[in-house]
């Protein structure tokens, strides 16, 4: 028997729906509806490992300027995304922030960093 | 209060940002943005999502990022900007008059504009739901900014109308915060917004995406308490009995944008009543002399790099004009929307330089091909209203080919999405 899974492909705006043919084991025996390498590559990480950047904001306490918008610093499982989430609403940033700076290392254990995307105070001294 | 301004840009967004930049880079000495809001960026600080700067900086970068990357620029070439000041009014002749708390009525005669006021949501009145009017209807955007800047969550239980890209965003950021977006309800039978955010936005998080489905009525006295969802014909008319009532404390609409162009229509400029935007030449000059256009205010683009790059070159264009006092208009050539392309933007071409001609389709189509006159034709695998094509056109195939002084462009397609 071969299992088949289905994923469409967000490579290009043509949006395969790619089904992946596997036999007993697992292994991938052959694609259907993807004739671009690019588009397997992609079909085969989404099915393994699927991956997404995740981004939100953090408190900060600051009347003027409540939150600091902030992403994982490289895509994480997607399956991390709710966990990452529950632990980026229990921080409160302190500034001054630089976008790029850490805001929680490591977190949820997904081995990326949630870091600031914006500078606090930003350019004007808004915020 | 007299003020020589070389070129003046309207709106501190994407769009101005990068019209100012590109102004100064030309050479413009003084270079002036007027802003209404009390900072830079225009919407892009509350888009705090990823999926910018792909094309431009050929990154994957935040609404924050994309702006600072802008900002940081415009402060580096000494662009000045004057905020919390709105422009009340825009003449015929380049005048402007402006109004803030800080420096009370000015009036500017810049020698070139930018018009970059961007374009605004289709609200619940331009979509027209029949039901009560309780509080609990909002924008997308607006939604956007109350959970993002300010830190409200407006509800805890919400209908999406219209899958536009803010609205599929706004369903996975709501998701993700913990509320329980109930479905996405789209009255076209293809989605409104882009591949990677129906994937990323809606099948990540099992959200329904009810295609050819309309709200039909809003419940609730002084907080809304469900909508009635129905099915559409092809007419696009709900259908009897197909009606069902879905629970929620929240209704958000993102249905479309609307280009937004009062200013322009004061100082006379022509408008293109497909795209809601200005009539504009190859240089970005409106019909206008020294009012020049570009991003979202001419035609409502998919990415913000295009925003970016069509403001560029309304920028270098108005630098031109405010250093010569003139710049020919780039209208030789007409430029016309034919069989499935809704518009084409520019409308005018000089016919001898090389250009680039941004479109949409009408519908959704496999295996396309995109023929302007008998100058160009490219082949697409798949095309969709919501997502722009670009076909450059190189100068001297232009003249070879002659135009005759008008050119069609047309899609052949096969039926699907």
């Amino acid at each position: 028997m071969e299992a088949r899974e289905t994923v469409i492909c967000i490579g290009c705006p043509l949006g395969c729906r790619v089904t992946v043919l596997q036999d007993k084991k697992g292994n991938v025996t052959g694609f259907k509806g993807a004739d671009c390498k690019q588009g397997q590559k992609y079909v085969l990480d989404e099915l393994k490992n699927p991956v997404r950047t995740l981004t939100a904001t953090v408190r900060t306490g600051d009347e003027g300027y409540p939150l600091l918008p902030v992403r994982t610093s490289r895509p994480v499982l997607k399956v991390l995304m709710r966990p990452i989430m529950r632990e980026t609403a229990k921080v409160t940033a302190r500034p001054p922030v630089k976008a790029g700076d850490v805001i929680v290392k490591n977190v949820a254990k997904s081995r990326a960093d949630i870091i600031a995307t914006a500078d606090w105070p930003g350019p004007g001294g808004e915020g | 209060m007299a003020n020589k301004v070389d070129v003046a840009v309207i709106g501190a967004g994407p769009a101005g940002l990068a019209a100012a930049i590109a102004a100064r880079e030309q050479g413009a000495e003084k270079v002036l943005i007027i802003e209404r809001a009390e900072q830079l960026g225009g919407l892009l600080p509350q888009c705090i999502h990823n999926g910018f700067g792909l094309e431009y900086f050929e990154r994957d970068m935040t609404g924050p990022e994309y702006e600072k990357a802008f900002v940081e620029r415009a402060m580096g070439l000494g662009v000045e900007t004057q905020l919390e000041t709105m422009v009340i009014d825009l003449d015929g002749e380049r005048g402007i008059t402006a109004v803030s708390r800080k420096h009370g009525y000015m009036k500017f005669k810049p020698g070139a504009v930018v018009l970059a006021m961007g374009c605004r949501e289709r609200s619940r009145g331009a979509v027209g739901i029949p039901g009560t009017r309780p509080a609990g209807v909002l924008t997308a955007g607006t939604c956007q900014r109350f959970v993002n800047i300010e830190g409200y969550m407006p509800g805890s239980r919400y209908v999406v109308l219209g899958s536009g890209d803010i609205g599929m965003i706004m369903a996975r950021r709501l998701t993700l915060e913990g509320a329980k977006v109930e479905a996405v309800v789209e009255i076209m039978p293809w989605p409104g917004g882009l591949i990677r955010n129906e994937v990323q936005c809606l099948h990540d998080f099992g959200i329904p995406l009810l295609l050819e489905h309309t709200v039909s009525f809003v419940h609730g006295e002084k907080r809304v308490e469900g909508v009635s969802v129905c099915r559409v014909d092809a007419e696009r008319r709900p259908i009897g009995g197909s009606e069902r009532f879905i629970p929620c404390d929240c209704l958000l609409i993102s249905a479309g944008l609307i280009p937004e162009n009062e200013l322009s229509r004061r100082a006379g400029v022509e408008l293109d009543p497909v795209t809601g935007g200005p009539v504009v030449d190859e240089s970005r000059q409106t019909s206008v002399p020294g009012v020049f256009a570009g991003g979202n205010v001419v035609q409502v683009h998919d990415l913000v790099d295009w925003v970016s790059r069509e403001a560029e070159l309304a920028g270098r264009s108005a630098a031109a004009f405010a250093d010569k006092g003139r710049l020919k208009p780039a209208g030789g050539v007409k430029v016309v929307p034919g069989e499935s392309i809704r518009y084409v933007v520019p409308h005018t071409i000089s016919g001898r330089e090389d250009v680039s001609l941004h479109m949409r389709v009408t519908r959704p189509g496999l295996k396309a091909t995109v023929k302007v006159g008998g100058v160009a034709s490219k082949r697409f695998r798949s095309v969709r209203p919501s997502e722009m094509i670009v076909i450059d056109l190189k100068g001297d195939a232009l003249k070879e080919a002659g135009t005759g002084g008008e050119l069609t462009v047309d899609c052949r397609m096969k039926e699907g999405d």
